[in-house]
C-alpha cells in the first residue's frame, strides 16, 4: 500500500547505484584493462603508442634479477608481518580482555600506530633509527641489550627487518581490534565448563579461544595480505626511496621504479598483473580456510 | 596482588610505551631548541621549550599551503565518496535486482585493487587528458579510490537497519526519500561519522597518487610536501620535521580521539561482515 511514488523502485535503484558504477568503471575497471593491455605491449612513455611485444615483459619479470630479488623481498616482507601482526595481535588482545585496571584508555591508545600516516612514521622512524645519534641504539647500548650500534637503516641486511619492525607497530592494532571484539561476545560459561572439566588454560585457549577467533583472523588476514603485500608507502618512505643498494625494493617499489624511472612501462605492468594473479591464488586459499573454520566453529 | 597479575600489569605497560613512545619522541622534539634535540646522550624529558620550529615551517616554509591543499582533497574526496556511497549503499541494501547486486561485487573487487596496480594507467590517463597537475582531479581521483571501502562500510549499516519503520513511514504517508531523510539518515549517523573519518584519514594520509601526479609545488598536499622541508646532503632539522609531523598527525588524532568508540565498531564492521 505504497503512496506517492514518482520513480518506480526498479528506476530508483539504478539511479542509486549507478554515480558509484561510473566512478569506480573509470578509476578501477578501465585503469585495470589498461594495465592488462600495456603488459603485451612496448609503451613509448611519451607518445603513449603501444608496439605488441607477445609474453616479453613477462619473460623479462622471470630473467631479471633485480626483479626475481623484489620478489623474494615482497614475500619475505608479507609473510614476515602477518606472522607477527597476527601473533602479536592476539597477544595484545588476549591482553586487553583480562580486565585489568586501566584497559580502557590502554584499549584506544593501542590503536594510535593505526591511525598515524605512513610518511609521519616513516619520519620518526628514521630520526629515532639513526645509526649514530639514534635514541634507540642509545637505549639498546645502555640496557647492554646491544654491544654496538645497529645500522637499522643503513646496513642493506637489517634494511628488511627494520622495515618489517615498524610495519608490525603499524598495523598491528588493526589485528588487536578485531581480536578483540570477538573475545569480547565469547560467553563466560564457555570457558568455565573447560574449568569444570580440569581444563588449564592451555585446554582454555585450544577449545574455547582459538576456535572462535580463527575466522575473524583468516577474514582480517586476508585484506591485510593484499594491502601488505602492495604497501608502498612504509617500505619507500622509511628507506628514503629503496635503501642502501636497492635492499628495500619490494614488488611495489620496482612497479614505480621501472615505469617511471626506467621507462619501462609494459614490464612494469607485467609485474602488477603477475602478483596481482599470485595474490588472487593466496586469496583462494584463504577463502577456502575461512570456510572451514566457520563451520567448525558454528 | 600474584605474580600472575604484576606480570600482566608489566606487559601491558610495555604495549601501551611501545604505542605511544614514537608520538612521545615527535612531540618532544617539536617543541625543544636544536641544541637539546641534537645533544648526545639524547635527554628523554624537555628542559626548553620553543615554537621556533613551527614559526619557521609556517613563516619560512608555508607549510599551510600544503595543509589548506591536503584539507581541501580530502574533504571533497570524503564528501564525495560519502554521498555516492550512500545513496549506493542503500539501493544495494534496500533492492536485489541483478544489475544492483553486481555493482556491489564490483565494489568488492575495485576494494581489493591495489592503488600500486593501476597507478601507471591512471597516470597515463589524468596526464593524457591534462588532469596530471590537478587538486580536483586528486579529488575525484580518492574518492574513486575510497568509494567501496564506504560503500561496503555502510551497506552493513543499512543492512542491519530493521525496514519495518521505514516501511511504517511511508504507509503513514512519507515519500521513500522523506523515509530515507528522517528514518534511516538518523539511524545510520553512527555508521556514517565512522566511515567518514575512515575516508577522510586514508586521504589524508594518502602519499602515491599525491606524490606521483602532483608536480607544481604549490599544489603539493602535506605529505608529499614533507619533503621540501628536507636540507640537502641529508641536513635534516629534525625539530622542523617533527613540527610538520605534528601538524600532519593532529587532525587524523583529534578525529579518533573524537569518535572512537564509533571507529571501532565501524573497523570491526568492515573487517569482519564487509
Amino acid at each position: 500500500m505504497r503512496t506517492r511514488r514518482s520513480l518506480s523502485d526498479r528506476t530508483l535503484a539504478h539511479l542509486l547505484v549507478a554515480p558509484a558504477l561510473v566512478l569506480i568503471g573509470v578509476f578501477a575497471v578501465y585503469p585495470f584493462g589498461v594495465a592488462v593491455l600495456n603488459s603485451f605491449n612496448y609503451v613509448d612513455i611519451n607518445t603513449g603508442a603501444l608496439t605488441p611485444v607477445g609474453m616479453d615483459n613477462y619473460v623479462a619479470l622471470v630473467t631479471d634479477p633485480q626483479i626475481r630479488a623484489a620478489f623474494g623481498r615482497s614475500v619475505y616482507w608479507t609473510v614476515a608481518n602477518m606472522v607477527l601482526q597476527v601473533g602479536i595481535g592476539v597477544l595484545i588482545a588476549m591482553l586487553l580482555n583480562l580486565n585489568l585496571r586501566g584497559q580502557r584508555i590502554a584499549r584506544v591508545l593501542v590503536l594510535v600506530p593505526y591511525m598515524v600516516p605512513a610518511i609521519v612514521a616513516a619520519l620518526v622512524f628514521r630520526f629515532m633509527f639513526n645509526d649514530v645519534t639514534g635514541v634507540v641504539n642509545y637505549a639498546l647500548r645502555s640496557l647492554g641489550l646491544i654491544d654496538e650500534p645497529l645500522n637499522w637503516l643503513s646496513d642493506p641486511q637489517l634494511m628488511m627487518p627494520t622495515l618489517v619492525l615498524v610495519n608490525v607497530w603499524k598495523y598491528t592494532p588493526f589485528f588487536v581490534i578485531i581480536v578483540l571484539a570477538k573475545l569480547q561476545t565469547i560467553p563466560r560459561d564457555l570457558y568455565e565448563a573447560v574449568a569444570i572439566d580440569g581444563g588449564g588454560w592451555r585446554h582454555r585457549f585450544t577449545a574455547v579461544t582459538l576456535p572462535s577467533i580463527i575466522p575473524v583472523v583468516i577474514a582480517g588476514m586476508m585484506l591485510r595480505t593484499i594491502w601488505t603485500a602492495y604497501d608502498f608507502d612504509v617500505p619507500f618512505l622509511l628507506s628514503n626511496g629503496g635503501g642502501p643498494s636497492g635492499s628495500a625494493i619490494t614488488v611495489p617499489l620496482a612497479i614505480r621504479s621501472l615505469a617511471f624511472e626506467q621507462q619501462q612501462v609494459g614490464v612494469a605492468s607485467a609485474l602488477a598483473v603477475c602478483t596481482a594473479i599470485l595474490l588472487t591464488g593466496a586469496l583462494y586459499f584463504y577463502l577456502r580456510g575461512y570456510k572451514r573454520s566457520e563451520r567448525s566453529e558454528g | 596482588m600474584g605474580l600472575v597479575r604484576v606480570l600482566q600489569y608489566a606487559c601491558l605497560a610495555v604495549v601501551v610505551l611501545g604505542s605511544i613512545i614514537p608520538l612521545y619522541w615527535i612531540v618532544l622534539n617539536a617543541f625543544r631548541v636544536d641544541s637539546e634535540i641534537a645533544a648526545y646522550p639524547p635527554t628523554f624529558l624537555p628542559r626548553s621549550f620553543t615554537m621556533e620550529h613551527f614559526t619557521s615551517l609556517f613563516e619560512v616554509y608555508g607549510f599551510q599551503q600544503y595543509l589548506i591543499n591536503s584539507m581541501l582533497v580530502s574533504t571533497t574526496a570524503t564528501a564525495a565518496a560519502l554521498v555516492l556511497g550512500v545513496m549506493a549503499a542503500y539501493g544495494m541494501s534496500r533492492f536485489r535486482y541483478r544489475a544492483v547486486r553486481a555493482v556491489g561485487e564490483l565494489s568488492l573487487l575495485a576494494y581489493l585493487l591495489p592503488p600500486i596496480l593501476v597507478l601507471v594507467p591512471i597516470t597515463q590517463i589524468l596526464i593524457g587528458n591534462g588532469l596530471g597537475d590537478n587538486r580536483v582531479a586528486l579529488a575525484v581521483l580518492y574518492a574513486a579510490t575510497l568509494l567501496p571501502f564506504a560503500l561496503w562500510i555502510l551497506r552493513s549499516y543499512f543492512n542491519g537497519l530493521g525496514i519495518e519503520t521505514e516501511e511504517a513511514a511511508m504507509i503513514d504517508g512519507c515519500t521513500r526519500f522523506g523515509a530515507f531523510i528522517r528514518v534511516v539518515l538518523p539511524q545510520a549517523l553512527p555508521g556514517i561519522v565512522s566511515t567518514a573519518i575512515f575516508t577522510f584519514n586514508a586521504a589524508w594520509s594518502e602519499y602515491l597518487f599525491a606524490s606521483t601526479l602532483m608536480t607544481s609545488n604549490e599544489k603539493l598536499p602535506a605529505n608529499p610536501a614533507i619533503f621540501l622541508l628536507m636540507g640537502h646532503m641529508g641536513t635534516e632539522s629534525w625539530g622542523l620535521l617533527m613540527a610538520a609531523a605534528i601538524t600532519i598527525i593532529l587532525p587524523v588524532l583529534v578525529l579518533f580521539f573524537m569518535a572512537q568508540r564509533w571507529l571501532v565498531s565501524g573497523l570491526t564492521e568492515g573487517a569482519v561482515k564487509g
